[in-house]
């Protein structure tokens, strides 16, 4: 059979566009969820967000400290799992130079944030979160997320959903042997 | 070069498909029935919603008032009414992140129905009628920033019976 060879140019032409076009596409569906690439060993992107106290938080000033980032919000059961262990952890671990820091991404008032908080007991920054900042992080479209990051700023692990306590502790272990512990100025 | 044609869809479909096992939470809408209703009567309509396997969203009434109720907003024109706008109950569910507090959720099939009535002064046609369904899902280990799923169907509105006394030119807003 006689093959035209412009048609033939035409369809693999065609063929590589649409290819390109996919893989495209399919890498912008997979930012900021569990196909997003790893970031860990990468520095954390830095934000200044207010805390429930009405201060300007800002992640880089954690430097010196290790800091366990969690994405959550009051809509999220996991979300709730998890703060009883943050609220132990922070006593454990925060004079070793622990910092947890909860960004609430939520379309809450501060005041639902804060009576939230409250009934949970928690003891550790709550920071409002802002679209931008999840947008910093690959979108955050699962929740929980949440982020190690050793005393240098950089990335140890991020974990997305629910898990185990005894992970948390590992990661934060990890965080915590990691970069250089200088005095925090917050 | 029919050949072609069925190689180029195939290619076009591989090159546009996600990456294969990202589970995304979803709740999609069957293809809703044709819906008749006679001007000046009531007529229902059933929205058949499905969630994706492996998900739950809040029901309509969720036991805390922190969690997002699923919630139907519709929007119809002038004139057609939409009434008794009604939720199933929910299921009590526990999950492995709550085991002693079951939440009231929909998972798999639920329906929404409503009652739909246009008013005696709407010309018989075909109306669109619109909406959005206001959800927010979780698996069994995390949870998903809450969405909305646009919604839409065809209402044929049919004369029916002419109402004695009633003067189909009066303005709608007369009946309010």
């Amino acid at each position: 059979m006689k093959r035209n060879p412009a048609a033939l140019f035409f369809v693999a032409a065609v063929v590589a566009a649409m290819l390109f076009v996919g893989f495209h596409a399919a890498r912008r569906a997979g930012a900021g969820g569990p196909d997003s690439l790893d970031p860990t060993g990468k520095p954390a992107p830095d934000f200044t967000l207010e805390s429930l106290e009405g201060k300007s938080v800002t992640l880089s000033a954690y430097r010196g400290q290790a800091v366990l980032l969690n994405f959550w919000a009051t809509w999220c059961g996991p979300c709730k799992i998890e703060m009883p262990w943050f609220v132990e952890l922070q006593k454990e671990y925060g004079p070793q130079g622990l910092e947890i820091v909860g960004v609430a991404m939520d379309d809450a008032s501060k005041e639902e944030i804060q009576k939230f908080a409250k009934e949970m007991g928690v003891n550790y920054t709550i920071l409002l979160g802002k679209e931008a900042v999840g947008q910093q992080y690959g979108g955050v479209d699962v929740l929980p997320t949440t982020y190690f990051i050793d005393r240098d700023g950089k990335i140890v692990s991020r974990e997305f959903g629910l898990q185990s306590r005894s992970l948390f502790v590992d990661n934060i272990k990890k965080a915590l042997g990691q970069g250089h512990p200088v005095q925090a100025q917050k | 070069m029919h050949r072609t044609a069925v190689a180029l869809a195939l290619l076009s479909s591989l090159a546009g498909a996600q990456s294969p096992g990202k589970k995304t939470p979803s709740v999609t809408l069957a293809p809703v029935a044709p819906v008749s209703v006679t001007r000046g009567q009531a007529g229902e309509v059933s929205l058949h919603f499905r969630v994706a396997p492996g998900f739950h969203i809040n029901s309509n009434t969720p036991k805390s008032e922190f969690l997002i109720p699923t919630a139907l907003k519709m929007d119809a024109p002038t004139d057609i009414a939409i009434t008794k706008l009604s939720y199933p109950a929910g299921k009590d569910m526990s999950f492995p992140f709550a085991p002693d507090e079951p939440l009231n959720v929909y998972s798999g099939d639920f329906t929404i129905t409503m009652l739909i009535r246009p008013l005696h002064t709407v010309m018989p046609s075909k109306y669109a009628i619109r909406g959005e369904l206001k959800y927010q899902a979780c698996d069994n280990a995390a949870c998903y920033p809450p969405k909305k799923l646009p919604l839409d169907f065809e209402v044929k509105v049919l004369k029916g019976a002419t109402a004695s006394g009633k003067n189909p030119a009066q303005s709608p807003h007369a009946h309010r």
